[in-house]
């Protein structure tokens, strides 16, 4: 194994150092501060290029872990701060890099003259710490370290217009809705390490240790199904899946560069990357896949929904960017691990692409929305064509690579129906239903910010180079990185050996499988229709994880041509000459009322999750603290007071004793407190002190 | 200095500071300024000694009583003057130290009303005294008078330089504590007379158990648990906390907060758990619903209230129910997350009295609603030292908060001595809800920052001026803050320092 590898902990540690720097020095440097970001950040790009050649020319390596104790648990347990690079993290390392370096160039320009630009720069380099960190995880633990790091950055990036309330609200609504999500993270984390302990493990949060647990069988169906369905609600909330999405679309108050780097293309994906991570684990249970499936299948088609009506075009990108993130999901639910993970990969260049392109366009004309755009291709000719490739890109156009990696899900899903699971077909049919709707809401979006006359009311400009050279790479990554994966690729080496951990190469199966795969083995098998030739190892019958290198489909190439092609015309004709006086996708009768509304999930959570909680159930238990449970503790002490009221008027008028007699009822003593609080209290503290005094010279006499 | 010899050392630093308050008192009450510098000397020897005693420490036998003074004291009831320090004590104690001379720093500038820094000063060194007494002393009879000695300066710290209510709210405190301690001290009395052994040493009594029978282990449990619960204080035995918190001055907020909260928890683990492991494992799922109530109800109270100072006091019951989740776990993570807990809880809190202190000083008001928000544009620096304290006080990991959280979850999962035969469901259930109580703390953090620090400030601020943070506040911060990153990135500081002591102590509980 090459030294390159054991370099990787670089990675994160520099845009660390980077964000420190700018902290402390960056007001004082001539560029703010960026300059630190842009050498950081693009020195850790260098090596993770590095890294990524090394594994993926040797590829499938055997992962590289180095740890250390960082402490000791108790009970002999030790909790380790490590690394852990394999082909997996090479490529999350490789895309969030890459995207990051292109953020911090392009934000130059974009925030130029912002009040906290240093802020924001120190924040940028701060996030891709959080976001490298949980990627190079070796345990659980530290991928939650990672995972609520960057939370804490998106939250703090979001609410970077911090004066709008709106902005404020739409920071908090994004960390509580994660954060609810990482309810299930933690406890998720904490069963699987309790069955871990169980098998005697020291180290019970080591990821390895767990996955190869996990697919020896050595774990319970119930701790594996607990515990990775918790899991998997983080991941639900991180990455924006049905009905936990809801603080994505409000997450695009943050500047337009973060939502690029962390709303469409690196955090965000970090629910898919943890779960590809959790593979082996989550391929033990046929629920747990079919739940995962479900969840992301429901996603991609309603949060793709959501963008036919939107004129924010930031908004159209975020509900395009659930229903992307639906996607990878859903492929992880029907075992399309390569899949799942090369669609992260090029949806980050491609999403990122248009969201930097978007910010282009509203640096142009002042304005989210579409409908004061139109007409701008002539005006912004790079902002255009790089815009178009991203949109196809998206829509999954040929040869583009969205292509690849979308139809990769659709085959995965094919492949898992041949297998006799009945979610299998569920992805690939609505999954290409939502390339039609996905298609039909970017032509929209196309024609309606480039095509026809200009609404705007500034004179719209070309953005400057440091805006656009990002955009450019972006554009190209947006082509080129599908070809790794694809019939042109070589089968030796390419994007699947390449993530491939041995673990999932060699040992993982699906242990539910045996029986479907072998009823169902030489159907899938002798099809050929689509891509991923041998689904099934030729020994055992087994339904293997990989699914080899991809071939040619002609069928569905034509189906997804066609589905393209009609949803382009469909859009052309509605919207190719300028903004229609009567928008299609807003008179679909009852469907754009619930669209529109959001399903009115934002009001059934503020209306039956916020304000009770809130309002209610806090006043409540403050006044069952403040009259309830302090009223008894005052009633306690009102009762002793009037005992001991009549236990002095008793012995007034009964016992007649002098003050002897009284001196240890409460009422002596009640009448001493009160008068010490009104005399003189130096003197008294001073007694006090002598008192105690005395009381050890006392003991040193008694010795 | 030997730690298995220099006993002196760990007395000297222990009764300095008393013995300074004594010295105090007889200064003449007009050297004001000169009397507050004696004060951070005073402190600032003890804390320097405790340094002293931290570095020699061995480090390698933290299991182990070290700095040894064990002779007969009050021979007629068997009482013993035993003070020694092991690494269960040793973080606790250097945290008493550090506090103290943090505050003392403070009050250089800051003292509220009616001002007299002689008596107040020489009152906090008496509770330095008393505080620091009950995580060294390993007798029985010692620890109950030390622990009664904290009560009274602050009794009067609350009584005089208290707010509005501070009559009310110093007796609330004085009484609620003392009746708690009555029971513990009939229970210590019967843990006496039941062992047979002639002895109030705690490590003695604890290498006997578990002796005597159920009923009495049940009885004299409940005994000790209402006398710690209160200190704690668990649900429902909190509201003496509120009142008093909203009331103290800011100094002896951060005392409450950062020690005298703390004493409770270690007694449950000093004593409680090692000298009555039977009573503990029947009460355990009790301490533990009760934690996670605590958990939630603490957070739910947070939400509804509208003075800083008393939503940062209630925050203390959430946190302190995870405190205690880890104790009802009844193993070894639990009780090094109970630990890590109770410290990082009394750096985290102890800051945010600071803050809570320093801005009732710029605004004069605690009334969130009227500071109104915009403090990061009118106080800059403040409103970023109240955003880091806040994360960490929600938990956040990389900070100190969240060890003592995330691994009291991770102990209560499985817990120890047969606990997860019979209430793994429970358990299970536990560690959910005690997890969404962390959902609810980052809610109403977010919920204070966005009214304090965001948005534009109101009106009747940005005429004035507001003075942002001064050297005297930096100084006497400094030390937490940089505590809160280090306990955050480097939990081996604690958990490793108390790693073999929890061992040891676990031992008793058998299981």
């Amino acid at each position: 194994m090459g030294t390159v590898l054991e370099y990787a902990w670089l990675v994160p540690v520099l845009p660390l150092v980077s964000a420190a720097l700018i902290a402390v020095f960056g007001k004082r440097l001539p560029w703010h501060g960026s300059e630190i970001g842009i050498a950081a950040v693009g020195l850790a790009m260098l090596l993770s290029i590095a890294i990524a050649w090394q594994t993926f020319v040797t590829s499938p390596v055997e992962p590289l872990e180095l740890a250390y104790d960082w402490a000791p648990l108790g009970g002999g347990t030790v909790l380790e701060l490590g690394m852990l690079v394999d082909g997996l993290t090479a490529m999350m390392f490789l895309l969030v890099t890459v995207v990051s370096l292109m953020v911090h160039i392009y934000s130059r320009e974009y925030m130029h003259g912002e009040v906290r630009f240093t802020y924001f720069y120190a924040m940028l380099s701060f996030f891709t710490f959080s976001m490298l960190l949980l990627v190079i995880a070796n345990n659980l633990v530290q991928a939650i370290l990672g995972w609520e790091l960057v939370g804490l950055s998106s939250y703090l990036l979001i609410g970077f217009y911090w004066e709008d309330k709106s902005n404020q609200d739409a920071g908090n609504k994004a960390f509580l809705t994660t954060k609810f999500g990482d309810v299930g993270l933690i406890v998720g984390a904490i069963v699987l390490a309790a069955g871990m302990l169980e098998l005697g493990s020291t180290t019970p949060f080591n990821l390895l240790e767990l996955n190869q647990a996990a697919a020896d069988g050595q774990l319970g169906q119930g701790t594996i199904v607990l515990g990775i369905l918790l899991i998997f609600l983080g991941c639900m909330s991180k990455s924006g899946q049905f009905p936990l999405h809801v603080w994505l679309p409000d997450a695009m108050a943050g500047p337009t560069p973060v939502s690029a780097l962390i709303h469409a293309a690196t955090m965000v994906t970090a629910g898919v990357f943890l779960l590809a991570r959790l593979f082996p684990v989550l391929a033990q249970s046929q629920t747990a896949m079919a739940v995962v499936a479900i969840v992301g299948v429901i996603t991609l088609f309603f949060g793709g929904l959501l963008a036919l009506v939107q004129d924010d075009i930031k908004k159209v990108l975020a509900y395009s960017t659930v229903s992307q993130l639906g996607y990878m999901i859903a492929a992880l639910g029907v075992g399309g691990y390569t899949a799942s993970i090369f669609h992260l990969f090029t949806h980050g260049f491609f999403k990122a692409l248009l969201f930097l392109g978007s910010g282009s366009l509203i640096h142009a004309v002042h304005s989210n929305n579409m409908s004061d755009m139109g007409g701008l291709r002539k005006a912004m000719p790079h902002t255009f064509w790089t815009f178009v490739i991203g949109s196809l890109a998206l829509a999954g156009f040929p040869l583009t690579a969205g292509f690849f990696s979308k139809d990769e899900i659709l085959i995965a899903g094919d492949i898992w129906a041949g297998a006799g699971f009945a979610t299998g077909n569920l992805v690939y049919w609505v999954g290409l239903a939502a390339a039609f709707v996905t298609s039909f809401y970017m032509a929209r979006a196309v024609f309606l910010i480039f095509f026809g006359e200009t609404r705007s009311h500034h004179a719209p400009h070309e953005s400057g180079r440091w805006m656009l050279a990002p955009l450019m790479v972006l554009a190209v990554l947006s082509i080129v990185s599908g070809y790794i994966f694809s019939p042109f690729w070589t089968a030796e080496q390419n994007f699947e050996t390449w993530t491939a951990t041995p673990i999932i190469d060699e040992e993982a199966t699906f242990p539910f499988a045996d029986h479907g795969a072998e009823a169902a083995g030489s159907a899938v098998q002798g099809e050929g229709v689509l891509a991923a030739a041998p689904t099934l190892a030729a020994e055992g019958g087994e339904l293997t994880i990989l699914h080899g290198a991809p071939t040619w489909h002609p069928d569905l190439l034509l189906i997804v041509l066609a589905v393209f092609g009609l949803a382009v015309v469909l859009a052309w004709r509605s919207y190719g000459h300028g903004l229609p006086e009567r928008d299609p996708t807003l008179h679909m009768g009852g469907l754009s009322t619930a669209l529109v509304n959001k399903y009115w999930l934002d009001d059934i959570g503020y209306r039956y999750i916020v304000v009770p909680v809130r309002d209610r159930w806090s006043a409540w238990a403050t006044w069952t603290s403040n009259v309830l449970i302090d009223g008894a503790v005052g009633g306690v002490g009102r009762a002793t007071k009037a005992l001991a009221v009549a236990t002095y008027d008793v012995d007034q008028r009964v016992i007649d004793g002098g003050v002897n007699g009284v001196a240890f009822s409460a009422a002596w003593w009640s009448e001493r407190l009160r008068r010490l609080q009104s005399g003189d209290v130096q003197r008294y503290a001073g007694a006090l002190v002598a008192g105690v005094v005395v009381l050890v010279l006392a003991v040193a006499l008694a010795r | 200095m030997d730690p298995n010899t220099a006993g002196w050392a760990l007395v000297v630093a222990l009764f300095l500071p008393l013995v300074g308050g004594g010295a105090l008192a007889l200064m003449p009450a007009a050297l004001d300024q000169q009397i507050r510098r004696a004060a951070v000397l005073i402190t600032g020897v003890s804390f320097a000694l405790v340094i002293a005693i931290t570095a020699t420490f061995d480090f390698g036998r933290s299991g182990e009583l070290q700095f040894v003074t064990d002779v007969p004291w009050i021979a007629a009831i068997d009482a013993r003057f035993f003070l020694a320090i092991d690494g269960i004590s040793l973080p606790l104690f250097f945290l008493t130290y550090l506090l103290t001379l943090l505050c003392a720093i403070y009050s250089l500038k800051v003292l509220p009303p009616p001002g007299k820094p002689k008596a107040f000063l020489a009152l906090m060194l008496m509770l330095q005294t008393g505080m620091a007494g009950t995580f060294v002393a390993f007798d029985l009879i010692l620890f109950f008078i030390f622990w009664e000695l904290v009560l009274v300066p602050m009794f009067f710290m609350i009584g005089i330089w208290g707010g509005p209510r501070r009559d009310y709210a110093s007796v609330k405190f004085f009484l609620y504590t003392l009746f708690g301690s009555v029971f513990m001290l009939v229970a210590f009395l019967a843990i006496y007379f039941q062992s047979g052994a002639q002895t109030w040493s705690i490590p003695e009594l604890s290498a006997l158990a578990p002796f005597g029978s159920t009923t009495f282990q049940t009885w004299a449990f409940l005994g000790i648990f209402l006398g710690f619960a209160i200190k704690v204080p668990m649900w429902p035995f909190h509201t003496w906390l509120p009142d008093a918190h909203t009331e103290a001055p800011t100094v002896g907020s951060v005392l409450l907060a950062g020690v005298l909260l703390k004493m409770g928890t270690y007694g449950f683990i000093r004593i409680a758990l090692p000298i009555l492991p039977e009573g503990a494992t029947r009460f355990a799922p009790i301490i533990g619903v009760l934690a996670v109530i605590g958990i939630i109800y603490g957070s739910l109270c947070c939400l509804a209230q509208t003075d800083i100072k008393r939503l940062i006091a209630f925050s203390s019951v959430g946190h302190m129910g995870f405190v205690m989740l880890g104790i009802a776990a009844m193993n070894a993570t639990g009780i090094q997350a109970a630990l890590f807990g109770n410290l990082a809880h009394g750096i985290i809190t102890g800051m945010l009295f600071f803050l809570a202190g320093s801005l009732h000083e710029r605004y004069h008001t605690r009334d969130i609603a009227t500071i109104g928000g915009g403090m990061l544009k009118l106080l800059p620096r403040y409103g970023v030292l109240l955003t880091y304290v806040a994360v960490a006080s929600l938990g956040l990991p990389g900070l100190a908060g969240f060890w003592g959280e995330f691994t009291a979850m991770w102990a209560a999962i499985s817990p120890g001595v047969g606990l997860a035969d019979s209430y793994q469901g429970l358990y299970l259930a536990l560690v959910v809800v005690a997890a969404l109580g962390t959902v609810l703390t980052a809610g109403y953090f977010l919920w204070l920052l966005q009214r304090v620090n965001l948005g534009d400030p109101p009106e009747r601020w940005s005429s004035g001026h507001l003075d942002d943070v001064m050297t005297i506040e930096w100084v006497s911060w400094a030390p937490l803050l940089v505590l809160i990153l280090a306990l955050g990135v480097y939990p081996r500081l604690v958990f490793g320092v108390q790693d073999a002591a929890v061992t040891n102590l676990v031992g008793f509980l058998g299981g």
